[in-house]
């Protein structure tokens, strides 16, 4: 009897002890050691003999909050370092991939103590405390963190963000929803994710001014099993087209199957391409390149135009203009041709465009957004929120550090946001 | 409209639950021997590398499940061996099972990510009885494997009460010493059910990478080895209540993203499965359910032969 009651428990503490533990086994590379930095010389009488390509070498560490295997935000950064590393012969990189949100700081000691790294990226919104403390603590080394707000003299922030390509699927969306319905599976409820709710039910709106837009949480970056529960609950709820932000193609995948059946379902893709994994029910995406931020950063950091004390400005915001975001669900085409004549068949009218059909408004709204004035910008009012109190005035847009803390869902969205 | 939202629930419930259903009859079958296995996870992940490689490469499905249920086994031989054989502490060589089927499949699975799959398992249709009204969708428009693993757990039921062979099993697992007394082959029936855990394990990860989400994504099963080992328990290891526990946790899974928009806390909801999981632990521990069924008392006991 004892013995039975002691065993349970047992498992109990293990069960509790392992979960975390199982859900996040950290790698890292193994990297060869670092040779010896070697001084930069600077040449000040041989003007014309051409300078020897510098040997100094610059070490970049990168912290992944997820595997990297998981085809969708680490992937995509993952991507990104292995662009810059086949790039520069001067570059050396390591990473660690699966790093809990919490445990950022020891990661950081070990990549700036042990592996000697010069710049550490951190890819998480999770991991802007730690990286601000670590900035502290190590003011001669320098870091970046991606999608936070918080900036340090060694450490500043960079995000490629989606919302005008959220917008743009949105405008799609509304205009091949059957029932007027659509679903949106989200992972967490942090501006982010809201601002690109927010986005896409804009664009949904514009086309289809009756639709709605619900939305299911998951609290998960990465979980397939969770996504298809809740991609499952909402087309059981009478959505027929489903958005997501969530690290693999599940989405996509029970979109694919409910439309083998029958029952067309229409999917927008997320940061990777995802196409393949349902190429009858994918309208479109969004596209990611985190290569070109982290070459230009890298760069600017070994050419020495970034230092340890001038990055507390320093707030990459890429979006369509700089080419770091793109429509699609594959690199191949914006838009699934399957579903461009649908999308031309509808037909809306815009107060400056005149009369045009919803493919060519998607094709002139990029085109306005990538225009370096950015003509054109989803979050321009009149916005009101989900109780119908009017947050932007007309003719005004939302500031970037509005947008980076929105906390209120627009006008059209059903669900809530947690708190 | 209620009764509609319950038969939607149910209806995903169970397809939710049939990995867990896989996982946990292995491991009923294992415990019932006197091996705790705790590489459930491990086991369940490399048999969804294994499954998702195989049917990738050769485009059969088939192929794919039961290349899964050989991996499996052949991760719980390594546990097996280390604890019939070596007679090691079983909680230690099971987690390192985990731990080692997380790095394995991760290594092996690197290529796989991304790939979309070149199979589907169609859902099994059954001319006149998956077009009865309610009764049809409910029943009998599963894919193949969710039927297999509730065949399984009859027969597994009905082999351990009512046949010779689950008496041997049984009494392995109570008394290793008796068993081997009367001329049972302790060791060899505690390998067998080790193994067949595996194969169970493993045909469970399998059923989550070429069925369920039909992709490989690393550390795919999420915990779901952990839920099995509570499952193990909540089911009192006995086949038949594994099959319950395991629709009852698919359940609720899938209620939690149907009850949100009925401004319920999605943080609450999200808590039920874990909360679910303790409250089982600790209902099947009251003392009255454990007066008539316990653990096998040989539980986590190395034997041998020696110490008789």
């Amino acid at each position: 009897m004892l013995k039975d009651k002691k065993l349970v428990w047992t498992i109990i503490i293990l069960l509790l002890a392992a979960i975390p533990l199982s859900a996040c086994a950290p790698q890292a590379t193994p990297t060869p050691a670092a040779p010896a930095p070697v001084k930069e010389v600077t040449r000040l009488v041989e003007v014309t003999r051409v300078a020897p390509a510098p040997e100094r070498k610059l070490k970049a560490g990168f912290i992944y909050v997820g595997p990297i295997g998981d085809y969708g935000w680490s992937h995509a950064h993952n991507e990104g370092r292995l662009y810059v590393e086949n790039k520069f012969p001067w570059l050396e990189t390591i990473y660690a991939e699966a790093v809990p949100e919490a445990d950022v700081e020891r990661f950081l000691d070990r990549f700036i103590v042990e592996e000697k790294c010069d710049v550490v990226f951190t890819t998480s919104f999770g991991f802007m405390d730690g990286t601000i403390a670590a900035a502290n603590k190590y003011p001669d080394k320098i870091f970046f963190h991606c999608s936070g707000f918080k900036r340090a003299p060694n450490a500043g922030t960079y995000m490629a963000d989606f919302y005008q390509i959220y917008y743009l699927n949105g405008l799609m969306a509304g205009a091949l929803t059957k029932t007027g319905k659509v679903g949106y599976v989200a992972a967490h409820p942090i501006p982010e994710v809201v601002r690109h709710i927010n986005a896409f039910t804009l664009g949904v709106r514009e086309v289809n001014p009756k639709a709605t837009v619900d939305v299911r949480w998951l609290f998960s970056w990465y979980d397939p099993a969770k996504a298809r529960e809740a991609a499952e609950a909402l087309i059981a709820a009478g959505c027929d087209t489903l958005a997501f932000t969530e690290d693999s193609p599940t989405v996509l995948q029970v979109g694919q199957e409910y439309t083998q059946k029958g029952q067309q379902i229409y999917t927008f893709s997320h940061y990777s391409p995802m196409e393949k994994f349902g190429p009858d029910s994918c309208v479109s995406g969004q596209l990611v390149d985190w290569g070109i931020l982290y070459e230009d950063m890298l760069t600017k950091v070994y050419l020495g135009i970034y230092t340890n004390k001038n990055l507390e400005n320093v707030d990459y915001w890429w979006l369509l203009r700089e080419g770091a975001v793109k429509l699609g669900g594959s690199f191949e085409h914006p838009i699934n041709p399957k579903f461009a004549d649908a999308l031309k068949a509808v037909k809306v009218t815009d107060p400056l465009l005149g009369q045009l059909n919803v493919y060519d408004l998607v094709m002139k709204r990029m085109e306005q957004m990538k225009d370096p004035a950015m003509l054109f910008d989803p979050f321009t009012g009149p916005i009101k929120d989900q109780n119908g109190v009017e947050r932007v005035k007309a003719g005004q847009r939302l500031s970037i550090g509005e947008l980076l803390s929105i906390d209120w869902f627009v006008e059209g969205n059903i669900g809530t946001i947690p708190r | 409209m209620i009764v509609e939202f319950i038969l939607l629930v149910l209806k995903a419930a169970i397809p939710a639950g049939t990995p867990l259903l896989f996982g946990t009859l292995g491991e009923v079958t294992a415990e019932r021997s006197g091996v705790l296995n705790l590489g459930v996870e491990g086991m369940m992940i490399v048999g969804a590398v294994t499954a998702f490689g195989v049917t990738y490469t050769t485009g059969n499905i088939w192929l794919g499940l039961a290349a899964a249920a050989l991996a499996g086994s052949l991760l719980a031989l390594v546990h097996a061996f280390a604890s019939i054989t070596l007679r090691v502490n079983q909680v230690v060589s099971g987690l390192a099972l985990t731990m080692l089927g997380l790095g394995v499949s991760g290594l092996v699975g690197k290529r796989f990510i991304g790939m979309p799959p070149r199979t589907r398992l169609a859902p099994l249709t059954l001319p006149g009885l998956s077009d009865l009204p309610v009764i049809g969708p409910l029943f009998f428009r599963y894919d193949p494997m969710v039927y297999l693993a509730i065949i399984l757990a009859l027969v597994l039921w009905f082999m351990m009460y009512k046949t010779r062979w689950g008496i041997t099993l049984r009494s392995v697992g109570e008394s290793p010493a008796t068993a081997d007394a009367l001329g049972v082959p302790v060791f060899r029936v505690r390998y067998l059910a080790v193994l067949f855990g595996g194969l169970m394990a493993g045909l469970g990860g399998a059923y989550l990478s070429v069925v369920y989400t039909t992709a490989w994504i690393e550390g795919m099963t999420a915990g779901a080895g952990w839920i099995v080992i509570a499952l193990t328990i909540f089911a009192m290891w006995d086949p038949v209540r594994a099959m319950l526990g395991a629709y009852l946790f698919g359940g609720v899974r899938v209620l939690q993203y149907r009850l949100q928009p009925l401004g319920i806390s999605p943080n609450l909801l999200n808590m039920l499965p874990f909360i679910f999981t303790i409250l089982v632990l600790m209902l099947s521990t009251g003392e009255v359910i454990r007066r008539r069924v316990g653990a096998p008392a040989a539980l986590m006991q190395p034997y041998t032969r020696e110490e008789r």
